[in-house]
């Protein structure tokens, strides 16, 4: 293992026991690299077009994410969902790719940039939701609140706070797949 | 929307995910159990089961498919991790012995009589009875995969299929007194390939995520 694939490893090791600060770096630190593989793929096709895919990636890494064996190597299984949610993602927008794992590792040295969507506000694919998830996806999404606050500011409890944000992020990897925004 | 706020939802979304392996195993076991019970207990083992089994051009009725069951779930298990990846050769191991029985068997029988023992006499029962067996053992393997990724659902669905006909065939097997391998390796293949075919079916469209 590198030594990047090491920290990655090490942080999401700690992301699945439930530290969410050392699951927030772990994404941090994929998204530009994931960004990167897509933009390669991706021809002339628009920048926030490019910034939808790599957000599909990274939902899907998040509700797959219990399938990394944590004694295991991490890249191997980290391309392996970016190559299948890309293919797909392509597939969809009608054009076909192929995409071998080993067109990856260049892209990694590749250098990446920043987040083109940052402009856009998230009530596009809030809207799609119920008001009770539509709050908990504000708070925590945009206000950058935690669960404990959430719940006290809407009268919940932290675990039902966790079910409704869980059951909200499901929701929004269909409205993703279905490429509703 | 930003990515990162994206991120932010995505950290705070703690909820663990229970694991494919225990998930798929405990409950393909639990109904497998239950529907094999249930139909042992309408239509009966056959009366010299103990005797039976004792020999081993019998006993491979159950012993094949045990190991088939055995190999295609742990494939699919395999299967459901992105970058899981599986050698199938191990089930031509059983194909070829399945062959070897059927070998021996056109050996053991005058070749004027070949065709009757292919034919047997239960075929319908057999090809209704393994498939009504397994389709809930695969529903529910299915359900248990749909928690893992699997990057190939047909085949994952395949392998589930396999498993689960084959786990239906090593029960029906305790019922059925047809023990010619003109007879078993024929109709029991083709039924456990109709699972097979049914899982791959279904797993194209339950197993992408």
């Amino acid at each position: 293992m590198s030594d990047q694939e090491t920290e990655w490893a090490s942080m999401l090791r700690a992301a699945i026991g439930g530290d969410g600060r050392a699951y927030a770096r772990f994404l941090r630190a994929v998204t530009p690299v994931l960004r990167g593989i897509v933009r390669a793929r991706a021809g002339r096709m628009q920048a926030d077009a490019v910034e939808d895919i790599v957000q599909e990636v990274l939902l899907a890494i998040h509700q797959k994410r219990h399938t990394w064996r944590d004694d295991g190597p991490l890249r191997p299984w980290l391309f392996a969902i970016t190559r299948y949610k890309v293919v797909d993602a392509f597939r969809a927008r009608g054009s076909m790719v192929h995409l071998p794992l080993e067109d990856f590792v260049d892209v990694l040295v590749a250098q990446t940039g920043t987040d083109p969507t940052a402009h856009r506000d998230m009530m596009a694919v809030i809207r799609h939701l119920d008001p009770r998830s539509a709050a908990i996806v504000t708070a925590v999404g945009i206000d950058g609140a935690n669960i404990a606050e959430t719940g006290r500011q809407m009268d919940m409890t932290a675990g039902a706070v966790r079910v409704a944000l869980h059951r909200a992020m499901k929701r929004l990897a269909e409205l993703r797949e279905r490429h509703v925004e | 929307m930003k990515t990162d706020d994206l991120i932010a939802l995505m950290a705070a979304d703690a909820t663990p995910a229970r694991p494919v392996a225990p998930v798929l195993v405990v409950s393909f076991l639990a109904v497998l159990g239950v529907a094999g019970f249930v139909f042992l207990s309408v239509i009966g083992m056959r009366d010299d089961l103990p005797g039976a089994y004792a020999q081993p051009l019998i006993a491979a009725k159950s012993v094949l498919p045990v190991g088939l069951a055995l190999l295609g779930l742990g494939f699919a298990i395999a299967l459901a991790r992105p970058d899981g990846q599986v050698r199938l050769w191990p089930l031509s191991v059983i194909g070829v012995a399945a062959l070897g029985l059927f070998a021996l068997g056109m050996l053991a029988t005058p070749t004027e009589r070949w065709a009757s023992g292919i034919v047997g006499q239960t075929i319908l029962p057999c090809l209704l009875s393994i498939p009504a067996l397994a389709v809930v053992p695969l529903g529910v393997a299915l359900v248990a995969l749909r928690r893992g990724a699997s990057t190939a659902p047909r085949l994952s669905g395949a392998l589930a299929g396999l498993g689960a006909g084959a786990a239906a065939t090593a029960v029906y097997a305790l019922h059925c007194t047809e023990d010619s391998p003109l007879f078993y390796v024929t109709w029991y293949g083709l039924a456990i390939l109709l699972v097979t075919a049914l899982g791959a079916a279904l797993g194209q469209r339950l197993l992408r995520w």
